[in-house]
């Protein structure tokens, strides 16, 4: 796998230096290729760089953030943002959300659980890479991408690599070594990721309880998937619900 | 004869004691009036004097009678100046603009004074009274005149930045003066000049000055400090914080870092108070984080949890975990050195109701606080609402509770057998009667 380029932009020096070293980007397969501190440099870094990835603050001069995205998504679509802000502009946060951001984290930032963060990223940018595969209908099916559409369709079962392995005649070694080099992730992130989408999806469109939330998303104990779920994204699962369903009663939706 | 200028002294007197009386703001227009009481009180005695020498011209001698007529007149001259000062400060207070004619006042009143004790004075003697005429008589007419038409000029330059109320106390004490000093030249003998300045004192008094309106004006001063003070920009705060974490953790200091960071926690998780109930879950986190920064910073705390997890997301009021663990600590673990554990435990109830406990090792209630807390407690609609003071976070909590989840909820203190207290919170499991 290639290392992902990615662009750093803040207007604190301080908040740029943390995430540059504190956070092993090396270990993810990272470069911090450039950085901006308002948002016409921004533009013009990500126009010169074609980053993959750009850590964008909201609240920065000239231009905000948002307006930054907006005008580079569509010279740059395959460019993923990653929105860092503070709980002063968590509102824009929706906005955010509603512009298809890739992914937000609030400050103050924990640079040891950044990573989860990138995790995300190389997910969303591979299963971007399998929807063009599937749309252009190449050849043959990689096994990276049999495995992961069956852990999609068995996420509320019992999972793990030698279950995989069983079905798939590979040896576990081997399927965690295509994780790591398909995906850049391991198997284990991996699956969190997509449970944690099934059920952030189950949430906001069902009506289901927490625990039938956690069971099809694979937790038998919703305590654990309560757990999971707060580290992933700062809230609790009702919190997520209740926040969401408040957010559209107020505009209307 | 002098019942009126007796009469006029008891009056401004009794104002005078009460206006000194009252606490009030330190501004210009304040010690203004204060300096102007204690003038006027002087002017009225030396007006009930010479109503008395002028009227016994052949027993007191001319010098003496000369010397309290000058001396009449000068203080009168000089308390219309301070009503011209007065009105000015006011318009000035009210418009924002500076004051332009202070130096033309001043002069004006040496050159008053100065005529008034040099110009030659002499007595009329005439069946209905006497009183005294001359050239220095000047001076108390175009004193008057001049500083009465400053005032109406400022009050018409401004008439539409000024607060109807004020105009109106402007315009009636001059239109008193006025009046009086028509009648009082028409009148030689009537000698009313102190009624007319005590009736304008008085109007400023009633409209302006008047204890009431002293005390408004301290207190919305003293809320506008607490208003401040709560609106200090929390996210200036911690994002500053924030920064400082990460140069603590640049410079390879872990520990420093993740205090900073339990302490923005804290910060951030205590602004988002803006919401009258909260889950259960985020009560605790913004309790651990108290915790864990007091943890630290006294090493034989200690405190453990002991959560229903179910309970994580009951909607609970918020902020009220923190000031009970923060009131075990103050009266009950600091007398033991913050030796001790806070244990907090939440658990359901047989009769469906959720229980929160905060049991702490400290020292105990000491002789009779329990009865005067669990009285307080009890009787906590009756309290008066406090902005400071040493149980204000307990009583507060007790309040919320009641009014957010019902009556039957709340907040009460057992003592533990093996030494320290015990809060019992009881809440209800559906959040309550406000959603």
């Amino acid at each position: 796998m290639k290392k992902l380029r990615v662009v750093l932009v803040d207007d604190e020096i301080m908040i740029r230096e943390g995430f540059k070293r504190l956070f092993d980007w090396q270990a993810h397969d990272c470069e911090v290729v450039g950085e901006a501190a308002d948002g016409m440099e921004a533009l013009a870094q990500i126009d010169a760089l074609r980053p993959d990835i750009v850590i964008m603050d909201i609240n920065i001069p000239i231009m905000n953030g948002l307006k930054v995205i907006q005008l580079s998504r569509m010279k740059h679509p395959d460019t993923a943002f990653v929105i860092v802000s503070g709980y002063d502009d968590f509102s824009y946060c929706r906005e955010a959300l509603r512009l298809q951001i890739t992914d937000y984290i609030l400050k103050p930032v924990n640079y040891e659980e950044f990573g989860t963060c990138i995790d995300n990223l190389k997910i969303s940018l591979f299963e971007r890479r399998v929807s063009v595969e599937a749309e252009q209908a190449q050849q043959e099916e990689r096994a990276i991408t049999g495995i992961t559409r069956y852990l999609q369709q068995h996420l509320a079962e019992d999972m793990s690599l030698t279950v995989l392995a069983e079905v798939f005649h590979l040896s576990p070694q081997y399927i965690s070594q295509l994780f790591k080099n398909e995906i850049g992730v391991g198997f284990l992130a991996y699956l969190t990721n997509i449970r944690m989408e099934t059920a952030k999806k189950l949430l906001l469109a069902t009506s289901l309880s927490i625990a039938e939330v956690a069971e099809q998303s694979g937790y038998g104990d919703y305590r654990v998937f309560t757990k999971v779920f707060k580290k992933a994204e700062g809230i609790t699962p009702s919190q997520y619900r209740r926040d969401f369903l408040e957010e559209t009663g107020k505009t209307g939706a | 004869m002098l019942r009126m200028e007796i009469a006029l002294f008891l009056i401004l007197a009794f104002v005078a004691c009460v206006y000194f009386s009252a606490g009030r703001k330190s501004t210009p227009l304040h010690r203004t009036f204060s300096v102007l009481l204690v003038v006027v009180l002087i002017h009225l005695v030396l007006d009930g004097v010479t109503v008395y020498t002028v009227h016994h011209l052949e027993t007191v001698p001319r010098s003496l009678n000369d010397a309290v007529h000058r001396l009449f007149l000068g203080s009168m001259v000089l308390v219309i100046y301070l009503f011209y000062q007065y009105i000015a400060i006011l318009v000035e207070e009210e418009t924002g603009k500076p004051r332009r004619l202070d130096w033309p006042a001043r002069i004006f009143l040496a050159v008053a004074e100065l005529g008034n004790f040099l110009l030659p004075i002499s007595y009329m003697v005439t069946a209905e009274g006497n009183y005294s005429s001359g050239p220095y008589m000047l001076v108390p007419h175009g004193g008057v005149a001049f500083y009465l038409l400053l005032c109406a000029g400022l009050l018409v330059a401004n008439r539409r930045r000024i607060d109807q109320k004020k105009k109106l106390a402007i315009g009636a004490a001059l239109l008193i003066e006025v009046t009086v000093c028509t009648v009082q030249w028409l009148n030689h003998t009537w000698l009313i000049s102190g009624m007319g300045i005590t009736l304008m004192t008085l109007s400023f008094y009633l409209t302006l000055e008047n204890p009431d309106i002293l005390r408004a004006e301290l207190t919305e001063q003293k809320m506008s400090m607490l208003y401040l003070k709560s609106q200090v920009n929390p996210h200036f705060l911690y994002n500053t914080l924030d920064t400082i974490r990460i140069q603590a953790q640049l410079d390879g200091d872990k520990k420093v870092a993740d205090l900073l960071m339990r302490l923005v926690d804290f910060f951030r998780l205590s602004v988002k108070a803006d919401r009258q109930m909260v889950a259960l879950d985020d009560e605790l986190e913004l309790l651990e984080a108290y915790m864990e920064l007091m943890c630290y910073r006294y090493p034989e705390l200690q405190c453990e949890y002991d959560i229903d997890p179910d309970l994580g997301g009951i909607q609970v009021p918020n902020f009220i975990l923190q000031p009970i663990v923060e009131n075990s600590l103050l009266h009950g673990l600091k007398n033991k050195g913050y030796r001790g554990v806070v244990r907090i435990s939440a658990r359901k109830t047989a009769d469906h109701r959720m229980e929160i406990l905060v049991c702490d090792t400290g020292s105990g209630f000491a002789e009779g606080k329990k009865s005067a807390i669990d009285q307080m407690l009890l009787t906590y609609a009756k309290q008066p609402a406090k902005l400071e003071g040493n149980s204000i976070g307990i009583l507060n909590v007790q309040k919320r509770i009641k009014l957010l989840c019902g009556r039957e909820y709340g907040l009460s203190y057992t003592e533990n057998p093996t030494g320290g207290v015990t809060a019992h919170l009881l809440l209800p499991m559906n959040g309550g009667n406000v959603t």
